[in-house]
């Protein structure tokens, strides 16, 4: 599989605290990518300069081989980069089928109307949820609060799905979830990586990292000490030193 | 329960229509006169004049944010178009278009603080009622301005234009409302705008990452809001005939209430215009029902407050059984 992206050098300072220095991290095509490091190791910035949410203080963005410029979240969307955050980035007043389409709601009629395609939306939104993996019946039109932590990351991740976005990034996706909800979670990556997407997957819980990940980066001090480790042949024990240095 | 029932009553506009039923039956009971064509001809006149500042705060409410200045500019609009037009600068059309400008500025000034500088609206808008109701007193030195010029004006009869249906006296302002709860439920219920403004105030960052204009959306919805109450203010200026610097006063409270009565969120992400209009109901009814029954007026605010923390209490619990999925 060719290479999806490539954050080059990547350099991060808030004020004269250095969060990154020089990281280069690359995705490939289907591929789902873990991301380790202890707390403060750099992680959450990576996936924010990625994401858009804070700009980078010096390095470069690749997607393809192609320089691309990512100043805000709109440009990583469009770029077809999804952050799925702990809070799963939903509103929870509004329906799944609002979420599913908010920022990109499908119009009917004359434009100056401005009116949603209610219609479309409910049709996609049930389609999504049975292709992510969810077997039980919820209307389309229930808020997202009434959903539980698991059903409320695969909205999220149908969203990234439906959208055709290249790379998802699921930001502690399985925080607060019971057993069978990570389990879940965890399928609802695969069917992902399974369709076409790539996807970082950061995790706190190393066991559920390995259930899912091709390879393993891991940042400490925020610097990468290591970008390929196979999870098929190495332990969970020998991944931890790597995270905490001893 | 059926399943029909149950989603009924968990509507957030289900307990103040139950409410404002219930009012109109014993208030009717205990004077009959509450429902003669003459009390209700009275009760439309203001009602609606409110009512349009509210359900402009619906919208506002809805995407996370307040106006605590719309009493303010409902005083000091009429104010700036009747000084413009007595003082001969300018005929009554642009006049009143100068007004409607003014406000979009004190709207565009309330949402640029809020939105640019992040103070919370709250903040902003009570510093704006003192700028601008100081404004209207200053340029007027406190005087109220005539406005009995006003008969026989095209801009007066469209506005506040009254006729006859029977013994029931209608004013222009009655459409004016019910086009604007229309529009504004149809727009926050059936337009991508509509699922902006919800999604604005329930999760701001969420909307934000998904490419939704959070800031313009809230700007857009200031500028509304006090349009809307710069509009009602010149409606009211025309129809009492005096355009008075200190009209509005305590009316953000009385148009917030009726919001939050009628189940819209105070933190945002849930609204409703039908809501709304049964809270504009309830508090205009209840005012005229205990002065009709007898309870002296001064009584008011002890019902308003009850009916405040009855409402608060019922939406809770509500959102407790939605948030459980019940």
């Amino acid at each position: 599989m060719g290479e999806l992206i490539r954050m080059q050098n990547i350099s991060k300072f808030y004020g004269k605290v250095q969060a990154l220095k020089d990281v280069t991290l690359t995705v490939n095509e289907q591929e789902i990518v873990g991301l380790l490091g202890d707390n403060g190791a750099g992680k959450s910035t990576l996936i924010k300069i990625l994401s858009g949410a804070v700009p980078a203080s010096g390095g470069e963005i690749y997607m393809r081989g192609r320089k691309v410029e990512i100043r805000n979240t709109t440009d990583a969307i469009r770029l077809g980069i999804e952050t799925i955050y702990q809070d799963s980035a939903l509103v929870t007043e509004l329906s799944i089928a609002r979420n599913l389409f908010l920022g990109r709601e499908p119009i009917k009629g004359p434009k100056f109307l401005n009116r949603l395609d209610h219609r479309k939306m409910s049709e996609v939104a049930r389609a999504l949820l049975k292709q992510v993996g969810i077997t039980k019946e919820i209307p389309t039109s229930t808020p997202i609060a009434s959903l539980s932590g698991g059903e409320r990351q695969a909205v999220a991740i149908a969203r990234a799905m439906y959208f055709d976005s290249e790379l998802i990034i699921l930001d502690e996706p399985t925080n607060n979830l019971g057993v069978a909800e990570t389990q879940g979670v965890l399928r609802f990556a695969r069917n992902a990586r399974d369709s076409g997407h790539s996807c970082i997957f950061i995790a706190h819980n190393i066991h559920h990292v390995f259930q899912v990940v091709d390879r393993i980066v891991v940042l400490r001090h925020g610097t990468v000490v290591a970008d390929d480790i196979d999870p098929k042949t190495t332990t969970v024990e020998a991944v931890e030193h790597v995270i905490t240095g001893m | 329960m059926s399943q029909q029932i149950k989603k009924l009553v968990a509507k957030p506009e289900f307990g103040p229509f139950v409410l404002l039923v219930g009012m109109i039956v014993v208030f009717t009971s205990i004077n009959p006169s509450y429902l003669s064509i003459l009390n209700i001809s009275n009760l439309l006149v203001f009602t609606v004049e409110l009512g349009l500042i509210a359900l402009a705060m619906t919208l506002l409410m809805t995407a996370g944010e307040f106006d605590l200045s719309v009493g303010s500019v409902f005083g000091f609009c009429p104010v700036l178009m009747w000084t413009l037009y007595n003082e001969g600068v300018a005929g009554i059309e642009i006049a009143f278009l100068a007004s409607l400008l003014a406000a979009a500025v004190i709207g565009f000034l309330n949402g640029w603080f809020v939105t640019r500088l992040r103070i919370p609206s709250f903040l902003v808008t009570l510093g704006m009622l003192l700028v601008v109701r100081g404004t209207a007193l200053y340029v007027t030195d406190g005087f109220p301005q005539r406005t009995w010029d006003a008969a026989g004006l095209w801009l007066a009869e469209v506005l506040v234009g009254d006729f006859y249906i029977g013994e029931l006296r209608i004013f222009m302002s009655l459409f004016w409302f019910i086009g604007a709860a229309v529009i504004f439920g149809y727009v926050l219920t059936q337009t991508k705008a509509g699922n902006w403004i919800q999604a604005s105030g329930g999760n701001p960052n969420a909307a934000r990452a998904r490419g939704v204009k959070v800031n313009r959306t809230k700007m857009a919805l200031f500028i509304l809001s006090a349009c809307m109450s710069g509009f009602a203010g010149i409606i009211s200026s025309i129809r009492t005939s005096a355009a008075n610097p200190n009209s509005g006063t305590t009316y953000e409270l009385e148009v917030i209430a009726m919001v939050v009565i009628g189940g819209t969120a105070l933190r945002g992400g849930r609204g409703t215009i039908i809501g709304t209009v049964i809270g504009i109901l309830i508090l205009r009814l209840m005012r005229n029902g205990i002065v009709l029954i007898g309870v002296p007026g001064l009584a008011y605010n002890i019902f308003i407050g009850a009916i405040i923390l009855g409402m608060m209490a019922l939406h809770s619990w509500l959102d407790r059984r939605h948030q459980e999925g019940r």
